[in-house]
């Protein structure tokens, strides 16, 4: 049996702080499938269950200011599990909106204000970002059969427009080869924008519409302004 | 009512014991089957007792087999299959027989027995058809009635540890199943309590959302037997294969508050209850449409009078359930045939 640490007076329920969600968290049979099927669940104990639990009943003070919901990295294998098809990653988004932004935890609090300010979550001005591309190009036309490489960088009317996820600019810029690569050797037509490149929108993760809204925005300036085809935006 | 004729359509329990009754009260009936033998799911099922009698329901089975079989008026077809039906007066109907020769019949009324479907569990994250040690609960009962002490099917050892996942297609909105079928708590905390019985070694871990104690005293045999298997109050999330052969479970512990990844000889689904379709598409015949759930009730059948449904066709129930709803079509029947 599990251990009671201490009785909360829980009064009647009452969920309606969390406003409506796609998939009502009343359908929840609690069946624990989340929490089995989640990467992170047991971090600090983190349960998804207990998640959905606690916003039915209304806990949004627990909950709101608990760490679990910034354990989640949205990842949305719970509710592909789930059968009641609850949108367990919407609720936690919708959880981390409902934090003060002065407490959304420290990396993406900051990253996001530099990201409005900057461009991109690191601060990288514009002319180290193109000299590191240049630099990791300059590398892949030393491998033999891509002698020719270069990476085409504010191209216009190119096929695909791709933005970058900010740790491949900065920590794990062999990731970039691999799929560059594939564009050369497919021979497809390509571009980076050398602003507002930043393709991690963290107003997304922590449930900050309006700045996720002006991040998107600028990748719709970034696909006008080069009036590229197609985007593709990995993350 | 020795000039009244009743088809029946379906052998298993809920089809014999409606034969049964109707055939008691000089009836005239007529039973096809689509199997080469009587018994339908409940036919295959083990009993469970172990010291004691744990009342499945599994030897009424055979019984109503042995009366069905030695009753003058019934005339049993099996593999049979129903051809046509219409009805004016009274139903024509005509079923082909096991050699392909058509038959017909002239009923005054006719019973839906067509029983259950099990839920294939094959596109569930638990590995079945993929690794042969995952098995489900009607492969389970099979297995008991044959096999002494257990063994696991690729190798043919007698397993250390076994576990057991309710609800696998049971409660689901995702495949559309949205109700418990009733009987797969009671009947996998039976087969786990004998597996314990004639092996002490065996260790159960039972994963469970909630155990549904159907039945008046169903509560008192759980209570007796749930010290002796590992309750965990979590539907695992996946399962795998680890290279020496054995299957890797991976669930949420919450009395621990942890993932766990555990070792088990063999894991037993429970796999829903489901309905069949429309016997042959009968209903469509009648002009009804499919029932919502799938699963004709009393109201469904009204409009067409002189037809009934028995047993889990209508919905999930066990074996004495299913025995006792025949009863009581069976004298729906006669009141009816009384009328006309």
């Amino acid at each position: 049996m599990m251990k009671t640490d201490k009785i909360v007076e829980m009064g009647h329920p009452d969920c309606s702080c969390f406003g409506s969600l796609p998939y009502t968290r009343d359908y929840c049979i609690t069946c624990g499938i989340c929490s089995s099927s989640c990467p992170v669940s047991g971090v600090d104990g983190f349960d998804p269950r207990k998640v959905v639990r606690m916003v039915s009943f209304g806990m949004r003070e627990e909950i709101v200011g608990s760490r679990w919901p910034w354990i989640c990295t949205m990842c949305g294998k719970c509710e592909n599990a789930c059968p009641m098809d609850i949108d367990i990653p919407g609720i936690i988004r919708k959880i981390r909106s409902m934090r003060d932004r002065d407490h959304v935890p420290g990396i993406l609090h900051k990253g996001l204000d530099t990201a409005i300010q900057t461009g991109n979550n690191l601060g990288l001005p514009q002319e180290d970002f193109t000299f590191i591309l240049k630099d990791v190009g300059a590398e892949i036309a030393e491998e033999p059969g891509f002698e020719n490489f270069s990476v085409p960088i504010d191209k216009m009317d190119a096929n695909i427009l791709t933005t970058i996820h900010n740790k491949l600019v900065n920590t794990h810029t062999d990731d970039l080869k691999h799929w560059w690569k594939i564009f050369y050797a497919a021979g497809e037509d390509w571009t980076v924008p050398s602003i507002n490149w930043e393709g991690t929108n963290w107003g997304l993760f922590t449930g900050d519409d309006d700045r996720m809204k002006i991040m998107v925005g600028r990748i719709v300036e970034n696909m006008e302004r080069l009036q590229a085809k197609h985007l593709l935006w990995p993350e | 009512m020795p000039d009244k004729n009743v088809l029946i359509i379906g052998g298993g329990v809920a089809g014999l014991t409606a034969a049964i009754e109707l055939a008691k009260l000089d009836c005239h009936v007529v039973l096809i089957e689509k199997e080469k033998s009587l018994g339908g799911h409940a036919g295959q099922f083990t009993c469970k007792a172990t010291d004691e009698c744990a009342k499945c329901g599994a030897c009424i089975v055979e019984e109503k087999i042995d009366m069905a079989l030695s009753h003058a008026n019934i005339t049993i077809y099996n593999q049979a299959r129903l051809a046509a039906i219409s009805r004016k007066d009274r139903f024509a109907v005509t079923f082909f027989t096991e050699k392909d020769a058509e038959q017909s019949y002239d009923a005054d009324a006719v019973i839906v027995a067509t029983g259950f479907q099990a839920f294939d569990p094959v596109d569930k994250p638990f590995g079945y058809k993929r690794f042969e040690d995952v098995i489900t609960n009607l492969d389970l009962e099979k297995k008991l009635r044959h096999e002494i002490e257990v063994k696991r099917p690729s190798d043919g050892i007698t397993p250390e540890k076994i576990a057991f996942i309710q609800c696998v297609g049971s409660r689901d909105s995702s495949v559309n199943h949205l109700w418990c079928s009733r009987v797969c708590c009671g009947s996998a905390l039976r087969m786990a309590n004998l597996i314990n019985t004639r092996n002490k070694n065996t260790e159960i871990s039972f994963f469970y959302i909630d155990v549904q104690t159907f039945g008046k005293d169903f509560q008192f045999y759980y209570d007796r037997i749930r010290d002796r298997i590992r309750m965990i109050r979590a539907i695992p999330g996946d399962v795998f294969r680890t290279p020496d052969g054995q299957l890797k479970l991976e669930y949420y512990l919450p009395s621990e508050g942890k993932q766990i990844e555990e070792l088990f000889d063999m894991i037993v689904l429970s796999v829903g209850i489901i309905p069949v379709g429309t016997a042959d598409g009968m209903m469509e015949k009648f002009g009804l449409e499919q029932p919502k759930t799938g699963f004709p009730d009393e109201e469904f059948m009204r409009p067409v009078a002189g037809l009934f449904a028995a047993g889990t066709s209508k919905g999930p129930k066990t074996i004495t359930e299913a025995v006792a709803d025949a009863g009581r079509v069976a004298l729906d029947v006669v009141h009816y045939l009384q009328k006309q």
